[in-house]
């Protein structure tokens, strides 16, 4: 017996010994971590002069969180907030969710709801690493990345081997998500295959109410992947990507009840070509083809069908990339297509966006201290300006343990398809939304119906609608000492043009018409705080902050417009400036604290997360069409989330926990915060 | 010492003379008051034309009248002034006008009006117009179609010429009754009910 016990406890504690090692190479493998989202190019993480954020699959495991929305939001200064009509996006150094772009390895997912992309879609069941670069990033990646860009970067395997987990967890709500990931490679063949199945009936913060916050749906991932090596300098890739998700769609309009379905098929196919010409060229040729379709119906309590609607959303690229490296230098240019048709209910006719881009960036080591980043990208567009968009950017490596970095770079976002060509009146309100593109037309339409009582004045649509555009600096410094590490970065963001709704006419029925226009001005800055400290191999803290002011400028150069304040049931007082809060949406203060504590003798890692936003507002309430401090707020809340994940045997592990474990709910006033949920999850590795 | 006396009684007689004189010139004060939960029911109007009797009230009296000695009158959103001539003729609730009265809107704080505005920016009641605008910049509410309330503008006050010439100044404070700090917009029993502060000023000219 006692023999027996030995060997079986030797393995034990060598499982142990590996999981501590992991921890602690993990601490100092970030040092030497390459990335590939800040240049195109795999590049050190220490020495990266742009403000980056990695999140590892070891993290996303033991967090115990499914989609891609749940752990963006715990990280620090990304947070996850619907906007008016409900959609939920995330927010980046305080610009919305339409200004980031959102990647799966390095190719960007299309399907928005008024700018916003439901990252829910995205599983993270074969995620190998997230990363985050925040700040404009349109030198390499175009329209959209005025905020910064997320690339989710799937499991690759690197040497012969054949292994895999399935896992299944359980949660509150009757919420099912199951995983099967295999990762396979023999000589010049691989291959990754993971399939995700995810349901689950919603939840309803408000009984009284025949709507919930979320309805039931259940959605399927399968992305099968293939790899072929045709020799060491020449892989080609082959990736797809299928999600398919049905969804109860209701509706009241006007007291009546309206039931149906809204299902979503969406298609990403990625063929690369990674081809090694000798050591100092490189070059990737990749094609690109992503649709995304949503139809939706609903029908009446007779159930025939009141209302449908769809969007087809059709994006190709090819692209080529070449990297030339010169002794320690590379030089990266590249140039692309893109061709992008939506077809879609409230649009006249199918729509087609045609540009090309070329983009040219240096990765400079002038010393061994210094790195510098200096890129632009040029883009050709058929509905808009063309535009150029330069970046460049600086680290200066101080000691091994102790650099600054800064950078600047100006990003765009060009009008979206919406923007343009939207037609669209609100059924049971009454409202019509145009896009710019066609509103001049459709209101002759509208005038010659005697539907319009008069035009809002001084509106004409002869010039064409500009692209949002944003300047951003970023000045960071990267310090470790010992079992210390701390990140901050201050930023600052100046966009122009930003495309908002206004009203061009008023409707004899006395709704009004909107349309889009270059309207604002705003500038965000802030500063963002991220420190580890290990205390010991078993004991990690880490704490994130950000601090963020984000206004809007023509508010605060004419604040004379909107310095008459009525709180509700009382009379006008005069307020002044420095009472304006800011824009809608935007705390000042996020703060985050992660525990992680191992015990090695029973195996098990606990994770706690405890999260802070402080008071935001969602509208004016007194009368002054801004956000002062007399306005009514959203009060500012803790969150946390707990998992406990136990190893048993080598190859099983169970984890419970609880997402939103203080049950903190504002069902007034945030309607996609559900209440505390319990899950639990068994995971096979082999 | 004797001319000192009388310098000092000349002095004093100057004095008395000068605040009695002030006293008999003094205009009276005007009349500051709120009118509460002044009810302005409605049938109708969202599809098809308003209709109902107007609420009429008087400033002088302070309360809701029904004589023709009336300043301002609501229904629903609707605000009418007696001067003028009716707007909806084929409407028969509508009030015929009666008196003089006209309204001006004037931007700031309801105490930092105290001058009356220049003659020419008051509006009267005409054919297809009304003097209280129902939409733009000066309408006395803004409607939020999200929360469907409807709260009045801020930094908005009302100058109105009575219906007898005289003037009064105010600035509604809310479209529900009494006047809630959250008010429920949904609950249609408490809407349509006017709160407003006003200062009527019967002697004078010029300020209140």
């Amino acid at each position: 017996m006692k023999l027996k016990i030995t060997p079986f406890m030797g393995l034990f504690f060598c499982g142990i010994a590996f999981g501590q090692m992991k921890d602690s190479i993990a601490v100092d493998e970030k040092l030497v971590e390459v990335v590939v989202t800040g240049t195109r190019t795999e590049r050190v993480l220490s020495s990266l002069p742009l403000p980056m954020t990695i999140i590892t699959s070891e993290a996303i495991v033991k967090s115990g969180v499914t989609r891609l929305s749940e752990i963006l939001n715990e990280q620090t200064g990304i947070i996850l907030i619907p906007d008016e009509s409900g959609f939920e996006g995330i927010q980046m150094q305080g610009l919305d969710a339409a200004y980031t772009m959102i990647m799966i390895d390095g190719v960007p997912l299309v399907g928005r709801s008024s700018g916003v992309l439901d990252l829910s879609r995205v599983s993270v069941g074969n995620i190998e690493r997230i990363e985050i670069v925040k700040g404009a990033s349109s030198a390499l990646y175009g329209s959209e990345a005025m905020g910064g860009v997320i690339n989710v970067i799937t499991k690759r395997p690197k040497k012969d081997v054949f292994t895999g987990s399935v896992s299944y967890r359980y949660a509150t709500f009757n919420t099912n998500d199951a995983n099967a990931n295999l990762l396979w490679k023999k000589k010049k063949f691989a291959a990754n295959l993971f399939a995700n199945f995810n349901s689950s009936d919603g939840y309803d913060l408000d009984k009284s109410t025949w709507l919930k916050n979320i309805e039931k749906y259940h959605n399927t991932t399968i992305q099968p992947k293939l790899y072929y090596d045709f020799s060491e300098n020449l892989k080609l890739i082959v990736s797809n990507r299928f999600y398919n998700q049905k969804i109860d769609n209701k509706a009241v309009i006007e007291t009546k009840q309206y039931q149906g379905d809204a299902t979503e098929n969406e298609w990403n196919s990625q063929i690369k070509l990674e081809h090694n010409w000798n050591s100092k060229f490189y070059s990737e040729y990749e094609l690109y083809t992503t649709n995304y379709k949503n139809d939706a119906f609903l029908n009446d309590e007779n159930s025939s069908l009141f209302e449908k609607s769809y969007y087809n959303q059709w994006l190709f690229r090819p692209e080529v990339r070449n990297t030339f490296s010169i002794r320690d230098n590379k030089l990266t240019a590249g140039i692309g297509v893109n061709h992008e048709t939506l077809d879609r209910t409230y649009f006249d006719s199918n729509v087609v966006f045609n540009s090309q881009y070329v983009f040219v960036q240096y990765d400079y080591n002038p010393t061994e201290r210094l790195n510098i980043l200096a890129g632009f990208r040029y883009d050709n567009h058929s509905e808009y300006a063309s535009q150029l968009s330069p970046k460049l950017a600086a680290n200066y490596k101080i000691t091994e343990d102790f650099s600054l970095k800064a950078s600047v770079g100006y990003g765009y976002k060009a009008p979206d398809f919406r923007q343009l060509y939207f037609d669209f009146m609100n059924p049971s309100v009454g409202y019509t939304v145009l896009g710019y593109n066609v509103a001049e037309s459709r209101l002759k339409e509208l005038e010659d119906q005697d539907q319009i009582a008069s035009r809002t004045s001084g509106i004409n649509f002869n010039d064409p609608l500009k692209a949002e555009s944003a300047i951003n600096f970023n000045f960071g410094t990267f310090y470790k000492r010992n079992k210390f590490r701390l990140d901050v970065n201050a930023f600052y963001n100046s966009i122009s043009n930003l495309i908002d709704t206004q009203v061009i006419a008023l409707k004899r029925s006395g709704q009004n018409v909107f349309s889009y226009t270059n309207i604002s001005e705003i500038f965000t800055y802030g500063l963002e705080y991220n420190s580890t400290y290990n205390f010991s191999k078993e004991f990690t803290v880490s704490l994130g902050y950000q601090y963020l002011i984000a206004k809007d400028k023509s508010v605060v150069d004419n604040f004379e417009n909107h310095k008459f304040v009525r709180p509700q049931g009382s009379g006008t007082i005069e307020i002044s400036k420095s009472d304006y809060f800011g824009l809608f949406n935007r705390s000042k203060h996020t703060a985050n604290v992660k525990f992680l504590y191992s015990i090695p003798v029973i195996k098990t890692d606990i994770n706690l997360r405890v999260f802070y936003r402080s008071k935001y507002g969602m509208f004016d309430t007194n009368g002054n069409q801004v956000l002062d401090q007399y306005d009514s707020f959203v009060n500012d809340y803790v969150q946390a989330n707990l998992s406990v994940s136990k190893q048993i045997q080598e190859k099983l592990m169970l984890q419970a926990g609880a997402n939103n474990l203080l049950d903190y709910t504002n069902p007034s006033q945030i309607n996609n915060l559900a209440g505390r949920q319990i899950f639990a999850r068994v995971r096979y590795n082999f | 010492m004797k001319t000192n006396f009388l310098k000092l009684t000349l002095i004093a007689l100057v004095l008395l003379t000068a605040s009695c004189s002030n006293d008999d010139d003094k205009t009276p004060e005007a009349v500051a008051a709120t009118a509460t939960n002044i009810p302005a029911p409605q049938t109708g109007g969202q599809a098809g034309a308003a209709s109902g009797a107007y609420t009429k009230f008087s400033f002088s009296e302070n309360k809701v009248v029904t004589t023709d000695k009336w300043d301002i009158a609501f229904r629903g959103t609707s605000i009418i002034v007696n001067g003028g001539a009716k707007v909806v003729t084929t409407d028969a609730d509508e009030p015929a006008r009666t008196g003089q009265g006209a309204v001006s809107i004037v931007s700031g704080t309801f105490s930092s009006v105290i001058t009356f505005p220049e003659a020419t920016t008051f509006k009267q009641d005409a054919n297809g117009a009304y003097a209280f605008p129902t939409s733009g910049d000066n309408r006395w509410y803004d409607y939020n179609s999200t929360s469907h309330l409807i709260s009045a503008k801020a930094g908005k006050v009302y100058v109105v010429k009575t219906h007898d010439g005289k003037y009064a100044k105010f600035e509604i404070i809310s479209y529900y009754k009494n006047a809630p700090v959250t008010p429920d917009p949904l609950k249609t029993e408490d809407t349509r009910f006017y709160t407003f502060n006003f200062v009527y000023q019967a002697n004078s000219t010029t300020t209140f």
